[in-house]
């Protein structure tokens, strides 16, 4: 099959209208077409104008894009895996076997409130670790020191709130005022309001992902935002016009670099004329560079780009509402987190 | 089906080449290995794990309630002798002959093992997660097909067996490798000892790291210090999961509090990529794990420190930028 589908391709590579000698391998033709200013040099001069008898390529025309892939880094801590869970309690029970003791003289002067205070805690739960559960690490039964099924020490929510009631009852057993109770802040929850609403439009969702401003055109399409980089505009600052005028100024923006970090190609079904210079385009290309935002929110009611809507959406939510090409060729430059 | 594969190709081609083409035909269908890179959730890819009795199946909830493995373990009528079930692993290494043979470092009953990780450190999340590449966003370097950059001259000079000391060219991989936390203790040269063991102490807190103590090598008599008979300073190194938890009370804990506090000086640095900056005794007081019982430690000995950012970035000016990305500033005048 290998050896029949190639002769075919080079039955069509002939056929095919091309500057490019088919002598040279196909890697090393596309490479030799995408060098625009060096064959258009070629053709400028006559000598070599004259002596090429091939017909003349037809060089494609496209709009070229800037976009602006802006996003909201993680703002909390990922969550964590069953097994780095397991792991980094296992860790911490082995810790409490093989460390030296706990010394206690250093940190509770004796006769004092917080050493009442500690004597009763480590009678309790026999270790001076907080978090890891009632677990004696030089008794007869150190050796047991695996979780059983169910068992939540393991969990960092659980050993944030035996952080936080370890903080309270010391508070209230050594406070000299015992009419009033300490309360000790607990940990803002993870999962925000605009989680549970699934409210796409709040930066407050997701705290663990990095989110992305996608906006939705007035065709239906969900895209980026780009738009076509105008004369004497670079990619950097056409992208950062593009984002103020589809989101609105009310966005303090950090754009990352000089480079683009992705791109993308869309060719048309059938070439258009083109708007400026009566040619004829085939497709566009857009390219896209990274952005983060600071603070602020998006806001289309003055867009200038067509837009009816826009989303913040994490990497695995963004295949729902793109075209799969599109997606293809930009999940690359997309976190993984 | 193999025969009529060409035939197949020819007809979906043919059309294509005979009409006008936009551009040269590539490749039909290109593939990536990042186009088959699998979303990196662990409980996903269960599936490719070893397989193990313990992963297999899922066990009733009274089988699960009824286990109680210290029961069982008591009721147990003979004991195994304890050689059978503790190993214990020689003091000396009496070479590889030997039949008692240590376990490797990370066996628990190794001597030399050292337990952890215990979590996993939000510094170190936020680099991997947005620092690193935004670096690489950054400092990406394009060169079109065709065009090679200008020879530069190099750094330092060429050395032959080029060693690993010497490290030449810009990188964009810039991590930080190591802390060094050094403290200069004045006192235990001119009054006693126990300077050193409350800055021993205090350094040690603050780091979750043994410090290591160093006498002098050199004479400077205006500080009445002998070379090789005072001890006159400790120090820590951190690595790995110590250093970012210490980097991130570092940056979200203490600096922050320090009044006045101008960043670090632009000029610091060996230009190698490692930047030192000084933390004065009551910065190092306001760590959280000092603070908690300030009361314990004299609090004219606790000590100032040195703190030496060791990067793998080659040049000072790529790890300001590091360092400036993950929250520490810098003023003054930059010198690379």
């Amino acid at each position: 099959m290998a050896t029949g589908s190639n002769g075919a391709r080079r039955i069509v590579s002939l056929l095919r209208p091309s500057l490019v000698d088919s002598g040279v391998c196909r890697s090393c033709q596309q490479t030799l077409g995408r060098r625009n200013y060096a064959s258009a040099a070629t053709e400028a001069s006559p000598s070599e104008a004259s002596s090429t008898a091939a017909p003349p390529v037809l060089k494609p025309v496209y709009t070229i894009n800037a976009g602006m892939v802006l996003s909201r880094a993680p703002l909390v801590t990922r969550d964590l895996e069953p097994f780095e869970k397991a792991y980094h309690f296992y860790q911490k029970r082995l810790n409490e076997r093989l460390t030296l003791p706990f010394t206690k003289y250093f940190y509770f002067k004796r006769g004092t409130p917080a050493d009442a205070d500690w004597k009763n805690k480590i009678r309790e739960r026999r270790t001076p670790a907080r978090d890891i559960g009632h677990y004696d690490p030089y008794g007869p039964e150190a050796w047991n020191d695996e979780l059983l099924v169910g068992s939540r020490e393991s969990d960092p929510e659980y050993q944030a709130e035996m952080l936080v009631q370890d903080a309270e009852s010391t508070a209230n057993n050594t406070s000299q005022d015992t009419s009033k109770r300490e309360e000790i802040p607990r940990p803002f929850p993870r999962v925000t309001e605009a989680d549970k609403k699934g409210d796409h439009h709040s930066l407050n969702r997701l705290l663990p992902r990095t989110l992305y401003l996608l906006v939705q055109s007035n065709e239906g399409y969900w895209k980026f935002p780009s738009s076509p980089v105008e004369k004497d505009e670079s990619l950097r600052g056409a992208a950062e016009r593009t984002l103020v005028q589809s989101a609105g100024i009310n966005m303090n923006t950090w754009t990352v670099g000089y480079h683009p970090v992705g791109h993308h190609v869309y060719d048309f079904r059938h070439p258009r004329p083109g708007q400026a210079t009566g040619t004829t385009l085939h497709g566009e290309k857009t390219f896209f560079m990274k952005g983060r935002i600071m603070t602020g929110q998006a806001n289309l009611s003055a867009n200038m780009q067509n837009l009816k809507d826009f989303k913040w959406l994490a990497k695995e939510e963004i295949p729902q509402y793109v075209l799969p090409q599109y997606f293809s060729n930009v999940k690359n430059m997309l976190s993984d987190r | 089906m193999a025969a009529r594969e060409p035939s197949r190709y020819m007809a979906r081609a043919l059309p294509r080449a005979l009409g006008s083409t936009a551009r040269p035909q590539g490749i039909a269908c290109r593939r990536f290995a990042s186009d088959e890179a699998p979303a990196r959730r662990l409980s996903s890819q269960m599936d490719e794990l070893e397989t193990a009795s313990s992963l297999e199946g899922t066990v009733s909830e009274d089988v699960a309630k009824s286990f109680d493995p210290v029961a069982q373990a008591n009721s147990r009528k003979t004991q195994l002798p304890r050689s059978r079930y503790q190993f214990r692993s020689p003091k000396y290494y009496r070479g590889p002959l030997h039949p008692h043979q240590p376990p490797p470092p990370s066996d628990p009953s190794s001597r030399v093992f050292v337990p952890g990780p215990f979590s996993s450190p939000r510094a170190q999340q936020t680099y991997t997660s947005t620092i690193a590449q935004d670096i690489l966003a950054l400092c990406y370097v394009h060169n079109p097909p065709g065009f090679k950059p200008p020879p530069k001259a190099p750094r330092l000079r060429e050395w032959d067996d080029s060693p690993p000391t010497i490290r030449t060219g810009p990188s964009v991989d810039r991590v930080v490798e190591r802390i060094t936390i050094h403290s200069h203790v004045k006192g235990a040269i001119k009054e006693n000892s126990s300077w050193l063991h409350v800055a021993g102490m205090a350094i040690q807190t603050i780091s979750n790291v043994k410090v290591t103590t160093y006498k002098s090598k050199t004479s400077v008599p205006s500080w009445g210090v002998v070379p090789g008979r005072d001890t006159c300073a400790v120090k820590a190194e951190l690595q790995g999961e110590n250093m970012y938890h210490f980097l991130g009370k570092l940056i979200d804990v203490v600096l922050p509090r320090i009044k006045d506090w101008p960043g670090i000086k632009g000029s610091s640095g060996d230009s190698s990529g490692n930047i030192t900056f000084g933390l004065a005794p009551e910065s190092v007081a306001m760590f959280p794990e000092i603070e908690v019982n300030y009361d314990m430690y004299p609090p004219k000995m606790i000590p100032g420190c040195h703190i030496t950012l060791h990067t793998t970035a080659k040049a000072d000016k790529d790890a300001q930028l590091l360092l400036s990305a993950l929250g520490l500033p810098f003023y003054g005048k930059m010198i690379n």
